[in-house]
């Protein structure tokens, strides 16, 4: 469903070309669960903002079932991330002056076709967070903002879900809320690639991508064995940790 | 439907800066205030001097002395006589067709306990056919008057109310500043004649008022009726000819009277509103121009603020134009909500001026204030265009790491 070839992003910074991309070939099929993993600089939200048509790769081509993107005007892309792509951000990204419901139906007015507030209490619904309809970003917590932000993502039922580090801001028990969250829009067939740190969300996903300074330097399925491995290291290095905090 | 959409989205921005924005607008609330407020005097006293010239009539000539200039101060030279009004018939019969002269001063008239002060016009039997203003009771002046410096006197409609009440207040003896006067007639209600209350007004013949009266030698004016309202023109040049004999002025040297027409006197206030608005004007023009820098200026700081907004609407969707749209119309709203306080002010201060301040009328035509919540709307559009232009040009993902 989405296919990138050769990508590429340079940022000219005086003397230097900093490649934040440098030459990604990718291909994600639909109903795929990917995460994406690696160092911080390594390319992983420059890749993100391509792929959702944020941005424009410098070569390469990104195409979007079967369609170059580069053939593309600003319209065209706008129309793209409105109808086709959910957002999430590590942020949030919310506009805290509004409701969480108007927060929500965003999407919707930029569809420019009339729409009843409706679809967005679905939205969410969906991530159970219908009883909050009227608070205000402030007055949410992070995990609850974060389900606010994935209900604006899936609100005008988009194919892909983009999320770079969505629980980076979130301790783990609400990330693994947020992680219920996604696994469920995966089971109801939406396509999901996410961005993290931690090894423990990453392993989740069915297909895990590893990059390294602008390019993808492993890309394997996560089969049981190595998802159980993770755990179980995840789970030594914490005891440990623990013991050592314990001791001291 | 979407449009609407996004009109709503820049109220929701205005109103969480209400203040701010409305700090914002003070310039074009001040302009616009003062638009309204100066718009309202200035109509006001067109009307009342148009109207109050209409009934003047169009075939009527007002000679007044003439003034001039002695170490930089106008000072009036009283140069009327009596016998210039009777020359001027005399030299011009085919056009004047008669005058009037008129010596205004004021008394107090008393009928034994009651008491009103009054402008007093001593005046000729033609005065009445001349402004077609005639008595409702009794009669009115006759040459017989004039001649025998009678002491006789037709008051006022509101005078012979005052007065009199529901009596007749013809035969009936009054006293002009301690004068007795027989009451000759009561004139018809007609409310204003030119500048004068004329309901308020006591008339006597001309001799008694610059004789026994008030021993004046000349008169305060003259009103002079042409034969032919479209022969006005030759009417003046004819009536100057006689005045200047009259009063021995040598060729060369400049009138010591003037002439108006009502339409001269409509012209010169026509001139003095022009210069009048334009001063007007220029002061609205240049406080707009502030308050579209102040709005300019807030947009600005409201583009940066929500720079990451920006970037996230980008991002669920919107389009430049979209951004573009939004910011212009927040602009414009600001500003027609300035002009809106502007209006408010600016009718509030044209009502103060008119109840407060006696000799003011003030009128607001309801197109000014049109005018002015349009100026306002362009002008925030106006001053919205950069900003909203910066805002839609930014990058999504710059906007969005933006912190
Ligand atoms: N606008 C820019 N100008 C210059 N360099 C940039 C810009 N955006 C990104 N880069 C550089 O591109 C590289 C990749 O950045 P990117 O944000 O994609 O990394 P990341 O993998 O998401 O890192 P993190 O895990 O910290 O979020 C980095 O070296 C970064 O400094
Ligand atoms: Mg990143």
């Amino acid at each position: 469903m989405i296919e990138g070839e050769q990508l590429r992003k340079e940022y000219n910074m005086g003397d230097t070309v900093v490649h934040a991309l440098d030459g990604v070939d990718l291909r994600i099929a639909e109903g795929e669960f990917v995460s994406i993993v690696g160092a911080s600089g390594s390319g992983k939200s420059t890749l993100m903002h391509i792929l959702g048509c944020l941005d424009r790769p410098t070569s390469g081509e990104l195409l979007i079932q079967g369609q170059p993107v580069s053939s593309m005007n600003d319209r065209r892309l706008a129309a793209i991330r409105n109808r086709y792509i959910g957002f999430v951000f590590q942020t949030f990204n919310l506009i805290n002056r509004t409701s969480a419901l108007d927060n929500v139906a965003l999407p919707l007015v930029y569809t420019r076709k009339p729409f009843s507030k409706r679809d967005a209490r679905r939205a969410l619904e969906r991530v159970g967070l219908a009883d909050r309809a009227r608070h205000t970003p402030s007055e949410l917590s992070g995990g609850e903002c974060q389900r606010v932000a994935i209900a604006r993502a899936i609100v005008n039922h988009p194919k892909l879900i983009l999320a770079d580090e969505p629980t980076g801001n979130l301790d783990t028990g609400t990330s693994a809320q947020i992680m219920e969250i996604f696994h469920d829009l995966h089971a109801n067939g939406l396509t999901i690639v996410i961005v993290t740190h931690e090894t423990e969300i990453a392993v989740q996903a069915q297909r895990m991508i590893q990059m390294c300074d602008g390019r993808v330097i492993d890309d394997s399925h996560v089969d049981e064995a190595r998802r159980r491995e993770v755990v179980a290291l995840v789970e030594s290095t914490r005891r440990r940790m623990f013991r050592t905090r314990s001791a001291s | 439907m979407f449009l609407f959409r996004i009109i709503a989205m820049a109220f929701g921005g205005l109103w969480t800066n209400l203040f701010r924005s409305l700090l914002a607008t003070l310039g074009v609330i001040i302009g616009v205030g003062a638009v309204i407020a100066a718009v309202s005097i200035l109509q006001g006293a067109e009307r009342e001097i148009l109207e109050r010239f209409e009934s003047l009539g169009a075939d009527q000539l007002i000679v007044l002395n003439g003034s001039s200039r002695r170490q930089g101060r106008s000072v009036t030279i009283s140069s009327l006589k009596l016998s210039d009004a009777d020359a001027i018939e005399r030299d011009n019969p085919k056009l004047v067709a008669a005058t009037a002269p008129q010596v205004q001063a004021g008394s107090q008239v008393k009928y034994y306990q009651r008491n009103v002060y009054a402008p007093v016009l001593g005046t000729s039997p033609a005065y009445a056919a001349i402004n077609s203003y005639d008595v409702a009771d009794g009669r009115f002046l006759t040459r017989e008057d004039v001649r025998g410096n009678a002491m006789v006197c037709i008051l006022g409609y509101k005078v012979a109310g005052d007065l009199f009440g529901v009596r007749s207040a013809v035969g009936m003896k009054v006293k002009i500043a301690g004068k007795s006067f027989d009451v000759i007639g009561v004139m018809v209600e007609r409310g204003t004649l030119g500048f004068i209350e004329v309901d308020k007004q006591v008339i006597i013949p001309i001799t008694t008022a610059m004789g026994r009266m008030y021993g004046r030698r000349k008169l305060t004016s003259l009103i002079v009726q042409s034969t032919d309202p479209t022969k006005l023109v030759e009417c003046i040049e004819s009536v100057k000819k006689t005045l200047r004999s009259e009063h021995r002025i040598r060729a060369g040297k400049p009138d010591d009277f003037i002439i108006f027409t009502q339409e001269q006197i409509k012209e010169n206030f026509a001139q003095v509103a022009v210069i009048f608005a334009v001063v007007l004007y220029s002061i609205a023009g240049i406080s707009m121009v502030v308050g579209g820098i102040g709005i300019m200026n807030i947009m600005m700081v409201a583009v940066t603020e929500r720079t990451r907004e920006i970037g996230v609407r980008m991002a669920v969707g919107a389009r430049r134009s979209d951004i573009l749209i939004q910011f212009l119309f927040e602009a414009g709203i600001i500003s027609l909500f300035g002009g809106g306080l502007g209006v408010l002010w600016g009718l509030a201060v044209s009502n103060l001026l008119d109840t407060v301040v006696d000799i003011l009328t003030t009128y607001t035509p309801p197109i000014a204030i049109v005018f002015a919540l349009v100026m306002a709307m362009v002008v925030g559009l106006l001053s919205g265009v950069y900003p909203a232009m910066k805002a839609a040009r930014l990058d999504p993902v710059e906007a969005l790491r933006f912190e």
